[in-house]
């Protein structure tokens, strides 16, 4: 018995870090193998790192967007446009002002954040489908905008700005955003794991019973816009810093897709899901693509038919997947890991 | 009924239709569209409605999926593109052909020929989808049935984007005209015979298609399916049949634009973005899934597109109308001819 109590503190332990982190002890696992990653031989190559770099910013992008359609369950068609927001920000108040691109970074969260307020307010008497198509006609406006302000955003020329640092390594670039992945994901779990979360649950699952529950969905629905949009606009200031060119195309919709397609495969409502599928998926397809670079738009289709047989045949996604899974492994090393219970930490 | 009380009647209807949102709209309309007539001349007027003719049957095809099948078409803007494909694949051997063999009956025949056969590709694309992408969806789960066909409706569109841009490049594929026929002088200004032409073809289009929804069978099944679907199956209406004759229906319309509007809009991949965001526009404006209203809309949009052409400047087409249907959206949520009813739509 004594033996017991010893290893319950030695798994306590572990339990208040991953309960801190928001993840179980295999996710914490995960996150410190991504951390190490960049130094694992196939992936230390710098084109390696790239792709990885990539991943981690559409699972940042999906985790911002998970926490839109999976809870309020409105699908923010316009996602990108947001990103495209704080990035131009960061970019013209690092190329007109001179700004600090360290600052310009968090200066793209506010008008991010604000387009994402009054798109709140303005979906709001709308629901599914009309709020996605809305939302999804302020992105094109949006970028219709971008396109056409060319003494601001250089249109379709591209605008040049200022990298983050001086350095050719894409090292720190990786533990930057993978810093900041991992605060976009834990904010956002805590708030969905605190009692407004389930407000925003019970809001997607049925305004009118929500409602009548004594849940005021106006106020939710914007605080979760505002949200995320502005964790949009942070990851859309690295975004023009690492590439340090920025066009009108970052805002199109089938970025959003790109997004979409991810959260969709690592199962909605999760918020780990998608950050999950991001890195293999967005591997995988940059492989596709180099390695079929004379017949551009291979990985595309290949992102469409996987879209399209997730939907119709495993509609859970990878998180279905995994609790499945657990479900059959019963036995007692999953359970004295503590891995069992993942519903308590995944809300 | 005396004929003074009914001459009051009349009107008293009349002025009630003009008091409602569409009425109101639609008088704008024809205001805004006289005055700019008077104010830069007559073609604002004609390219209004000549354009809107096609853009109205497009959105006819959208806004019948929708209605019935509950399906928001994403890849609606794809089927323009095979039947724009169709189209050139058909009418450049041929009219090559008919030019060196010159007989006046065949030059003036071939466009149609290619029209109706792209048309008829797209319905096979269209039942094709049906069959291997929304059926085995709905088989399995109806759960959430508008956002998840909407999703599914994604990935189709970036398959099929993709897959024309793998199998046939990004060439552009265009033709000069439909008709070597000489323009038609009209109030002062030209407008080119296959313009003219093409808009007669949408009007009598839309008539026939009036007329199969109202006098056929299968038009009479297919309205009862989009009242009630269970009402219309214990009826002895056909489901399964009724769904694949509607998708069919609208991607065919779909194509039969593409195809139509060759002469302006060449096929290449991503050809149908701009008629897609068109369509939705339309529909959202009129309120989903209503199919007379997508008629009036069509006409609204394409206006609304000349005059901010006109007025604002090229390039600013989809910005002003994303802002004016925003506008309208928060005034009248379920768009302009749409009803309060909650229903299926608003999950």
């Amino acid at each position: 018995m004594m033996g017991e109590t010893r290893e319950n503190r030695k798994t306590n332990i572990i339990h208040r870090i991953s309960d801190l982190l928001c993840v179980t002890p295999i996710g914490l696992f995960g996150v410190i193998l991504l951390a190490a990653l960049p130094f694992i031989p196939p992936f230390n190559q710098e084109y390696m790192i790239r792709w990885l770099i990539v991943g981690i910013f559409v699972a940042a992008q999906a985790v911002a967007f998970d926490f839109t359609s999976g809870y309020i369950n409105i699908v923010n068609f316009g996602f990108c446009a947001f990103v495209g927001v704080g990035a131009y920000t960061s970019a013209i108040l690092a190329v007109k002002l001179g700004l600090s691109p360290w600052i310009g970074m968090f200066a793209g969260i506010l008008p991010a954040a604000l387009v994402g307020f009054l798109t709140g307010v303005l979906t709001l008497r709308l629901r599914g489908i009309f709020a996605a198509i809305m939302a999804w006609f302020i992105g094109l406006a949006l970028m219709g905008l971008t396109t056409k302000m060319v003494f601001l955003t250089e249109g379709p020329l591209g605008l040049n700005c200022p990298a983050l640092m001086r350095t050719k390594s894409n090292m720190p670039y990786f533990y930057i955003i993978l810093i900041m992945f991992l605060i976009t994901y834990i904010v956002l779990k805590r708030v969905v794991r605190s009692p407004m979360g389930i407000a925003f649950k019970a809001i997607g699952q049925n305004m009118e019973a929500a409602r009548t529950s004594g849940i005021n969905p106006t106020r939710y629905r914007i605080i979760n816009f505002t949200l995320s949009c502005a964790f949009a606009g942070w990851l859309g200031g690295f975004y023009a810093h690492y590439y340090g060119i920025l066009m009108p195309d970052m805002m199109h919709t089938s970025k959003t897709v790109e997004v979409l397609v991810v959260v969709y495969i690592g199962g909605r409502s999760t918020l780990w899901g998608g950050a999950f599928a991001a890195i293999p998926f967005i591997c995988a397809t940059e492989m596709i693509r180099s390695s079929f670079s004379d017949i551009p738009g291979v990985n595309l289709i290949l992102y469409g038919l996987f879209l399209m047989a997730i939907m119709i045949y495993y509609p859970g996604g990878i998180a279905q997947l995994y609790s499945t899974l657990l479900e059959r492994l019963q036995s007692p090393i999953v359970r004295r890991l503590g891995i069992g219970k993942l519903g308590s930490y995944s809300g | 009924m005396s004929n003074d009380q009914l001459e009051k009647s009349l009107l008293a209807h009349m002025y009630g239709g003009l008091k409602s949102p569409g009425g109101i709209t639609i008088s704008l309309t024809i205001v805004g569209a006289l005055l700019a007539t008077v104010d830069k001349g007559s073609y604002i007027i004609v390219t209004a409605i000549v354009t809107g003719g096609m853009w109205a049957l497009m959105a006819m095809g959208l806004a019948l999926v929708f209605g019935v099948m509950n399906i928001p078409n994403f890849a609606h803007g794809d089927f323009f593109m095979i039947g724009a494909l169709v189209a050139y694949f058909v009418f450049t051997p041929l009219s090559n052909y008919v030019s060196q063999h010159s007989s006046p009956l065949w030059v003036a025949l071939v466009p149609f020929l290619a029209i109706f056969m792209a048309a008829g590709a797209g319905a096979v694309a269209g039942i094709l989808s049906e069959l291997f992408v929304f059926r085995p969806l709905r088989k399995r789960s109806k759960e959430q049935w508008v956002m998840n066909s909407f999703v599914l409706t994604v990935g189709l569109s970036t398959v099929l984007i993709n897959g024309h841009q793998v199998f046939l490049g990004t060439d552009f594929r265009g033709i000069v005209s439909y008709w070597p026929y000489p323009s038609i002088p009209f109030f002062g200004f030209y407008i080119s015979f296959d313009r003219f032409l093409i808009f007669l073809l949408a009007l009598a289009i839309m008539l026939g298609f009036w007329g199969f929804m109202k006098f056929s069978s299968k038009g009479r099944a297919i309205r009862a399916v989009s009242q009630d679907e269970t009402g219309a199956l214990l009826v002895g209406v056909h489901l399964n049949t009724i769904q694949t004759l509607t998708l069919a229906l609208g991607s065919g319309l779909a194509a039969l634009a593409g195809a139509s509007l060759l002469f302006m809009f060449p096929a290449y991949p991503t050809v149908g973005l701009g008629p897609l965001y068109n369509s939705f526009f339309v529909i959202v404006v009129v309120g989903l899934g209503n199919v007379g209203g997508a008629v009036a809309g069509g006409f609204i949009v394409a206006l609304l597109q000349v005059l901010t052409t006109v007025y604002v400047g090229e390039g600013w087409g989809y910005v002003v109308p994303s802002v004016v249907i925003v506008a309208i959206l928060l005034f009248k949520p379920s768009g302009i001819f749409g009803s309060e009813v909650r229903g299926v739509l608003d999950q």
